[in-house]
């Protein structure tokens, strides 16, 4: 964003750089929405984020980060029926979370409009499964638009406030990472006055009720409306017909994957078929179609996932008559992203066109090389509390990365930073489906497998998402079980918003409402709970293991601020205060001679402060805390089995201190 | 029309994300211009692999720009594509390589971050002379330097190396973009002072 924050102040004639997710927040900004709401998840989060980060130069805004998605559509239908235009963002598998207020809001309707902008994941960088949240629509009949770039995403959300009230649904805005993610160039329009945004609620018992034959009534409203809304469809600005050849060749496309298709056509050389561009992807009309079948002998679908338009689309060509061949998954895959390149290659082996020289090299080179290369995963930033956590459980469970041996007991996943947790070096986890599913599934596991002790993962922003009610189930039916959640204070992954958990804001601020989590605990009938700091990873590690020898729920906290947020806060602290800057300095460091290379740190803790170089005397090889990247956790410090690392202290007086004893040390 | 693709690749936490920022907001000077790209970020936050693509468009007129066979595009940049490749660590470079063409320019940093699987014992780590050979092997021009190094002891800091990446892209490839619109972008930031000063150490390099 520039510096006039444009983004709020902007009007017809601004331009500049912003985010897909972005896009979309001052799409609804400019149709005047008074409420915006999510349950934070990545590729979305950004959406509500640059609201929430605002709301104070914009009148009459309310946001939320809401505890889960059912709760957040839920506010965003309120607010609409107060008569307040209102968004609510989410991932795509939060629609499952969400999908039975979405399923109940086609019998209500709207008053003011409502959008509920998704952002899927295809190829599942940052998600657990691969869902294409279209589906839901065959049911839910929630009208769908894709945005194909930054320009139609601000545009699109705009104009989706008016189609919701003019139809009474809840229009889904949905966006693919790839878009979500894009950052260029937007044109700003004007934003509509805030003074009169103010709630009032009209009863309107004929389509809020909905019981027996008052339900059933609702569903043929809404099955009406949505034919109403097919027949605007077919003149519509937001589906094009693109028609400027003489080709007997048509291509169906939506979306990012309509923007990777038109610069595929211009790479390839090939400008003469008839293209539709659907602006709306849900519902779609057969009379528009049919008017794009006309002349054609064969029709294309492109798109992502396992078909959706396809689906639709030959469905309405049997219905039409439309005596042509369709095509679509047979060239584009069913699983993973569509990236440009498949869109080149696709409609390359469609129309039997060959490949750029260069574009066809550069593949080849790929692929030749991509098998040679490490590959390289995430993992826990530096210093991270949850790092601490998994070396702790491995440590009590007596398993090593490097070990032969299977590790007897089963730990369960679920959602968050955490989830980092899975991948090597800690492999930490034997199943990962859900929020919350770690210990649903992990309780009947153990019921039913009593050779192993189960341990189930929870963040704390999880755990508030739903985790509650599958705690007290666990407590209710007796299971015997070792839950530990991973208290970091924030939402951590998503860009730390706010759980109930936050202490301390940014600024040193301290949160109000703070729920004390132990007691939370105790209070659904939990006996065994204790609250830990994970990075004495001793004591921890301790407590795993006598807490797995007693019966019933076992619950562990493993307490600790996500230290990302613990650095920035420090960082403005010390900023504003000029004495915390003479409170001296310290450091670890592996001292060459003692090390002997046992790998505890480097391999079983795996903190990437920790790196090898080279030693010029002996040309050998060594380990070293980089002291530009060390945050000064401690962990390594208190795990060296050969007492080879060692704190060094020094202040402003020149005192100078090793593992906490002084030294007299000229400097 | 006219088009010209930058490539950044790297790992989380290098400022990858705030190069493709930077040199998108360089070019917002002109009507007939466009500029997009998406971001690789979500799970590669944590010494992942991150990219970012800054694909300019300057329109001949107009028409062009209204013109729906022309100015949609797609938000990535396709095998072969990339006029530049900007990589800040060494083994991602051979990961960006399907960008290049013939005609690319190449800019990377040579100090290695190694990943987990390395450490681990399971793979190893490829030699400098590989990664430059294999990339020999598509274009000749390739730029190599210790960026690293040079933000440590110019600035104290590894913070300023991504803009010292963008002052070597000015000096070995011809872009399309003014210098002074990224000097003016880098004066409004945070940092401007040592992103200028990183800048012209690029320009020099």
């Amino acid at each position: 964003m520039a510096k006039s924050n444009l983004f709020v102040n902007g009007s017809e004639g601004d331009k500049a750089i912003v985010l897909g997710n972005e896009a979309i927040a001052r799409g609804a900004l400019e149709a005047g929405i008074g409420y915006a709401s999510m349950y934070p998840g990545t590729p979305a989060s950004e959406i509500i984020a640059v609201l929430d980060k605002n709301k104070k130069h914009v009148e009459n805004l309310y946001t939320e980060f809401s505890l889960n998605e059912h709760i957040s559509l839920h506010g965003a239908i309120g607010a609409s029926w107060s008569g307040i235009r209102s968004l609510c963002a989410m991932k795509n598998v939060g629609l499952n979370v969400a999908s039975e207020p979405a399923q109940f809001l086609a019998y209500t309707g709207v008053k003011a409009g409502l959008v509920l902008a998704i952002g899927s994941d295809p190829g599942a960088p940052s998600s657990s499964n691969e869902q294409d949240d279209r589906w839901y629509s065959l049911h839910t009949y929630m009208p769908i638009m894709e945005p194909s770039n930054i320009q139609e995403a601000k545009d699109f959300t705009k104009d989706a406030f008016d189609v919701s009230e003019e139809f009474s649904f809840g229009i889904i805005l949905m966006a693919p990472s790839r878009l979500c993610h894009n950052a260029g160039v937007l044109r700003f329009g004007n934003i509509r006055d805030r003074k009169n945004i103010k709630g009032n609620f009209k009863k309107d018992p004929e389509n809020y009720l909905n019981l027996f034959s008052l339900a059933v009534k609702n569903h043929a409203k809404y099955l009406e409306r949505n034919e109403l809304l097919k027949k605007y469809l077919i003149e519509s600005k937001f589906n094009k017909i693109i028609n400027d050849g003489q080709s007997k060749i048509g291509f169906i496309s939506s979306g990012v994957i309509y923007a990777h298709l038109m610069e595929a056509f211009d790479i390839l050389g090939v400008y003469d078929h008839k293209i539709l561009k659907l602006g709306f992807s849900f519902p779609i009309s057969n009379e528009l179609i049919k008017r794009f079948f006309e002349g054609l002998e064969k029709v294309v679908v492109v798109e992502e996932a396992e078909g959706f338009l396809e689906f639709q689309i030959k469905k309405i060509a049997y219905e039409t008559g439309f005596k042509g061949s369709i095509y679509g998954k047979e060239f584009f895959s069913r699983t993973g992203e569509i990236t440009l390149d498949d869109v080149i290659s696709g409609v390359s082996r469609f129309l039997e066109k060959p490949l750029p020289v260069s574009f066809d090299f550069a593949a080849k080179k790929d692929k030749e090389l991509s098998d040679k290369l490490p590959q390289r995963s995430g993992t826990f930033c530096i210093g991270c509390p949850h790092r601490a956590t998994f070396y702790s459980i491995l440590k009590a469970v007596g398993f090593s990365n490097t070990d032969e041996k299977e590790r007897d007991v089963v730990i369960a996943g679920d959602i968050g930073c955490y989830t980092l947790g899975l991948l090597p070096p800690y492999n930490a986890m034997d199943f990962l489906t859900c929020m919350n599913a770690g210990l649903s599934i992990g309780q009947a596991i153990s019921n039913f497998d009593k050779s192993k002790k189960v341990i189930a993962l929870v963040g704390d922003s999880t755990f508030y998402h739903s985790g509650i009610p599958v705690l007290l189930n666990a407590v209710q039916n007796g299971a015997d079980i070792l839950y530990i959640i991973l208290d970091n204070s924030w939402t951590a992954m998503t860009g730390h918003q706010k759980t109930p958990s936050t202490q301390k804001d940014i600024d040193g601020k301290p949160s109000a409402n703070v729920l004390n989590l132990k007691d939370l605990v105790k209070s659904l009938g939990v006996s065994y709970v204790k609250s830990l700091d994970p990075n004495s990873v001793k004591r921890f590690s301790a407590q795993i293991k006598s807490a797995l020898k007693e019966p019933g729920v076992k619950v562990l906290i493993a307490k600790r601020e996500c230290i990302l947020q613990e650095i920035r806060r420090n960082k403005s602290l010390f900023k504003n205060d000029p004495k915390v800057a003479e409170t001296g300095e310290s450091l670890y460091e592996i001292q060459k001679s003692r090390c002997v290379k046992c790998n505890e740190c480097f391999v079983e803790l795996a903190c990437p402060a920790i790196i090898l170089k080279k030693d010029e005397d002996t040309g050998g090889d060594y380990y070293y805390i980089d002291p530009a990247s060390c945050v000064k956790c401690g962990v390594c410090y208190e795990i060296c089995p050969n007492s080879a690392i060692r704190k060094v202290e020094f202040d402003l007086k020149s005192e100078f201190k090793i593992d906490g004893k002084s030294l007299e040390i000229a400097i | 029309m006219k088009k010209f693709n930058i490539a950044i690749v790297g790992l989380g936490g290098q400022g990858i994300i705030t190069m493709g920022t930077v040199m998108k907001n360089a070019a917002l000077n002109s009507d007939l211009q466009d500029v997009s790209g998406s971001e690789r970020r979500g799970g590669a936050q944590r010494e992942g692999y991150v990219e970012t693509f800054v694909k300019y468009i300057f329109y001949e007129n107009a028409a062009e720009m209204n013109s729906p066979r022309k100015n949609m595009h797609s938000p990535m940049i396709e095998s072969g594509g990339a006029n530049a490749l900007i990589s800040l660590e060494p083994l991602e470079t051979l990961r960006g390589i399907k960008y290049l063409n013939k005609n690319s320019i190449v800019i990377f940093n040579k100090t290695p971050y190694i990943p987990i699987s390395v450490r681990m014992g399971k793979t190893k780590y490829p030699e400098i002379s590989f990664i430059v050979s294999e990339l020999q092997k598509v274009t000749k021009h390739i730029y190599y330097y210790d960026i690293d190094a040079i933000s440590l002891e110019k600035f104290n800091a590894l913070t300023q190396k991504n803009i010292i990446a963008l002052g070597i892209l000015f000096a070995k490839a011809d872009i399309p973009i003014e210098r002074s619109a990224v000097e003016s972008v880098l004066a409004e930031g945070k940092g401007a002072e040592n992103n200028l000063k990183a800048f012209a150490l690029g320009l020099n390099l």
